[in-house]
């Protein structure tokens, strides 16, 4: 076992506005089945990982509820296996402020695992990674981390402090945090590889001098001291960053190009997930459906389109859905008609309601609302 | 006890290379999955699953019985092929054979009562209401009955009952038959009185070694209290093409009293991790169960789509049962057929017609490359 995970399951909560109220950022629902999270987790499976950490800070019991006994990820085992990581607050600390107090919670696990490397790793970023390759190019190029980045800069919507790399072919030449987005930049993927004894290290000694942040306090602080070789691999395929709601919204949509579908659910390296024994979707008579992604346990009698819809949602007869993201159990009655909106879990649409938002402003309609 | 070892020969090239429990049904679930869901739901925690003919799929999918939460420590799913034993080593000869061989397996629970069934039933049904009928008759053996038209009553093994239940006379498709009481192969016996009777019908020389027609005719000439439990939810046989064609249809009609979505009664079924299903500009679906992880951008209608398939561009599916990750390609006509997991229909092929006289269900096998405009009518290919 080369590689251990760590994937932190709060750190941008505040970035999701209503939807992450009552959840982390990771149980996020994404794609018509999935939570945030089953991407990072399912990478790491794939790549494997069979001890994975995931750190907690609060909300975090829809995130439980969905790892269970983590059988879906083949997480259920007796060397390794999944490791959920509430904060860990005696006397000094408080709750984390940072990926790197976070990480002081998660010691005992760093501790224990035989795993010679680490990967870290967020839950907002989409994509399909292998991580053994990027562990191979951490080990050739010998640096102290390795960052996770594509070409196309974060956006840095809020409050993310992402980090942003200026290169000079192989060499990092600035380190930048929360700057605007540049097409010349390489940017962060929230995807890290050290090796576990120097992250432990690391923590140990950022908190005991007081820093919690591991992107400012750790690599851009130590790169402006010249004490830190920083190693960028660069990931060439498609990435989806859920940085805010705009974002989310319109990656949701985007799963439906045939590119990004194909790029992102591979039957090599599956994504896998909470299994709900759901029946397959059924399909009325005066159903109409275009360009939509449609999970199992649907009823669908009226018309959708440009849409992702998760699995046990009606749609009435009569009932018109476009540009919309419909997460699990919601309910649209007869006559009524969306646009641009999201639909947090079980949501009910009375008859003939009208309800629109913006393809860059999407409405967004709380848990359990009666509309 | 399932008994799952059966060929299924009627379902021809379906079966030529899988048993006929694994055969797949309702877009993604597996025959079988209807009866391990059944025992799950009615409480029971050990399952012997006993398998013989074609058991790889079988055995892959039954796995550690996760997915139906039978992976205990004790008890639990248990796959039970034929063995080789030191005195001697047989397959399994008949359903009472079976068991017989399995004795051993049933002891290390010493249980009260076994429940025998087969795996090749769509149904819902709560064994231990069951259960609680043989015991409330103090019965010794109870055996799962069904109404059926007295016109077709000669083709099953009729159970002739007392006003109180009990059987008098069993009647293996009797010419005339004297009720309509239909066995549905479903049995609960007191496990003591079952194992003398399994060891005494292997010592019988002219014995088939079947339940049906050896144990069960037994039990009644020795005068043992045999009672019928009547049922009357839907229960369909799937043993021919034509009735696997028309249970999967079933389920899309709104009359039919069998509905998949029953969350207090839930189907479970191993999942393979496919993403949701793609539904393009072009598609049209009208009627139709889609399962996930499909990609539709032709037209269905009146039909069920298994997980993992692929509807091209401007192919047709009518009235038809598409298994697990088959292609339909672009201007491909399938109506009135099923067509199997894995396999490929060329662009432009046919495949299927609705037959002269009455329904004729064409069938493509698993794994086949239908060529581009090739024409397939009510063939077994």
């Amino acid at each position: 076992m080369k590689l251990a995970g760590i994937i932190f399951s709060n750190i941008y909560d505040d970035t999701m506005g209503d939807l992450t109220r009552h959840r982390t950022v990771a149980s996020l629902p994404f794609g018509g089945r999935y939570r945030q999270i089953d991407f990072a987790l399912s990478n790491m499976v794939n790549s494997g990982i069979s001890a994975v950490g995931v750190v907690t800070k609060y909300n975090y019991q829809s995130l439980m509820d969905h790892l269970g006994s983590c059988t879906e990820w083949d997480l259920n085992r007796k060397n390794g296996g999944l490791y959920i990581i509430p904060p860990f607050s005696t006397g000094h600390s408080t709750v984390y402020r940072g990926k790197i107090e976070a990480m002081a919670c998660a010691l005992q696990f760093l501790y224990r695992t035989p795993a010679k490397y680490v990967v870290l790793s967020d839950s907002t970023v989409i994509c399909n990674i292998d991580y053994e390759d990027v562990l191979e190019s951490h080990v050739a190029s010998g640096v102290d981390v390795t960052v996770v980045c594509n070409r196309a800069a974060p956006t840095f919507a809020g409050e993310r402090r992402d980090l942003a790399f200026r290169m000079n072919g192989n060499v990092v030449t600035d380190v930048l945090t929360g700057c605007e987005a540049d097409k010349k930049l390489y940017g962060s993927m929230g995807m890290f590889v050290m090796e576990k004894e120097k992250l432990i290290h690391v923590v140990e000694d950022r908190v005991a001098h007081g820093f919690f942040h591991f992107e400012k306090d750790y690599i851009q602080r130590e790169f402006i001291n010249g004490t830190i070789e920083i190693g960028v691999y660069e990931f060439g395929r498609i990435i989806l960053r859920n940085e805010d709601i705009a974002s989310y919204f319109k990656n949701n949509l985007r799963l439906m190009k045939e590119s990004v579908r194909s790029e992102i659910f591979n039957s090599n390296a599956p994504i896998y997930t909470k299994v709900r024994d759901e029946v397959p979707t059924y399909y009325g008579t005066q159903a109409k459906v275009d360009d939509c992604l449609i999970a199992d346990g649907c009823t669908i009698e009226g018309e959708a389109e440009n849409s992702v819809i998760f699995r046990d949602v009606t749609i009435e007869a009569g009932a018109k859905v476009r540009n919309c993201v419909i997460m699990q159990g919601s309910h649209i009655k007869r006559g009524a008609e969306l646009n641009c909106v999201i639909l947090d879990k079980e949501v009910t649409i009375s008859e003939d309601t009208f309800l629109s938002g913006a393809m860059t402003a999407p409405a967004v309609i709380n848990k359990r609302r009666v509309i | 006890m399932l008994l799952a070892g059966g060929q299924g020969s009627r379902l021809k090239v379906l079966t030529e290379k899988t048993a006929k429990p694994a055969v797949p049904f309702g877009g993604k679930y597996r025959i079988i999955d209807f009866t391990l869901s059944n025992c799950v739901n009615s409480g029971l925690d050990t399952v012997g699953i006993l398998t013989q003919y074609q058991p790889l799929e079988l055995n892959a999918y039954i796995g550690n019985g996760q997915p139906w939460s039978l992976n205990h420590n004790f008890g639990g799913a248990h796959v039970l092929p034929p063995y080789a034993g030191s005195e001697k080593s047989e397959w399994y000869k008949g359903t009472a054979n079976a068991i017989f061989q399995n004795i051993h397996f049933i002891k290390q629970f010493n249980p009260e009562y076994v429940l025998v069934l087969s795996g090749d039933h769509i149904y819902r049904m709560d064994y231990s209401q069951m259960l609680d009928y043989h015991k409330e008759k103090n019965a010794e053996c109870t055996i799962a009955v069904r109404e059926v038209p007295l016109e077709e009553a000669s083709r099953f093994g009729i159970m002739n009952t007392r006003e109180d239940g009990s059987i008098f006379e069993f009647e293996e498709k009797p010419e005339k038959p004297k009720s309509t009481k239909a066995s549905m192969g479903i049995y609960i016996f007191n496990w003591r009185l079952l194992k003398d009777y399994l060891i005494e019908d292997e010592l019988d020389a002219d014995s088939t070694n079947d339940f049906g027609k050896d144990v069960i005719p037994k039990l009644l000439a020795d005068g043992r209290n045999l009672f019928a439990y009547a049922f009357d939810g839907y229960w369909k046989d799937v043993g021919t093409i034509e009735s696997l064609w028309q249970a999967n249809m079933d389920l899309l009609d709104e009359n039919v009293p069998f509905h998949l979505d029953d969350d207090t009664f839930r189907i479970y079924a191993r999942n393979y991790a496919n993403p949701c299903s793609l539904i393009g500009k072009s598609a049209t679906i009208e009627h139709s169960l889609v399962a996930e992880g499909s990609t539709v951008r032709g037209t269905v209608i009146n039909s069920i789509i298994s997980t993992g398939c692929t509807i091209a561009e401007h192919a047709v599916v009518k009235d038809s049962v598409i298994m697990p990750n088959a292609v339909i390609e672009a201007d491909a006509l399938v109506e009135y057929a099923i067509v199997g997991e894995n396999t490929r229909i060329g662009k432009g092929a046919r495949i299927g017609a609705k037959g002269q006289e009455g329904l004729s269900i064409s069938v493509v096998g698993s794994r086949r490359r239908i060529k581009d405009g090739q024409v397939i009518y009510n063939a077994a290919q």
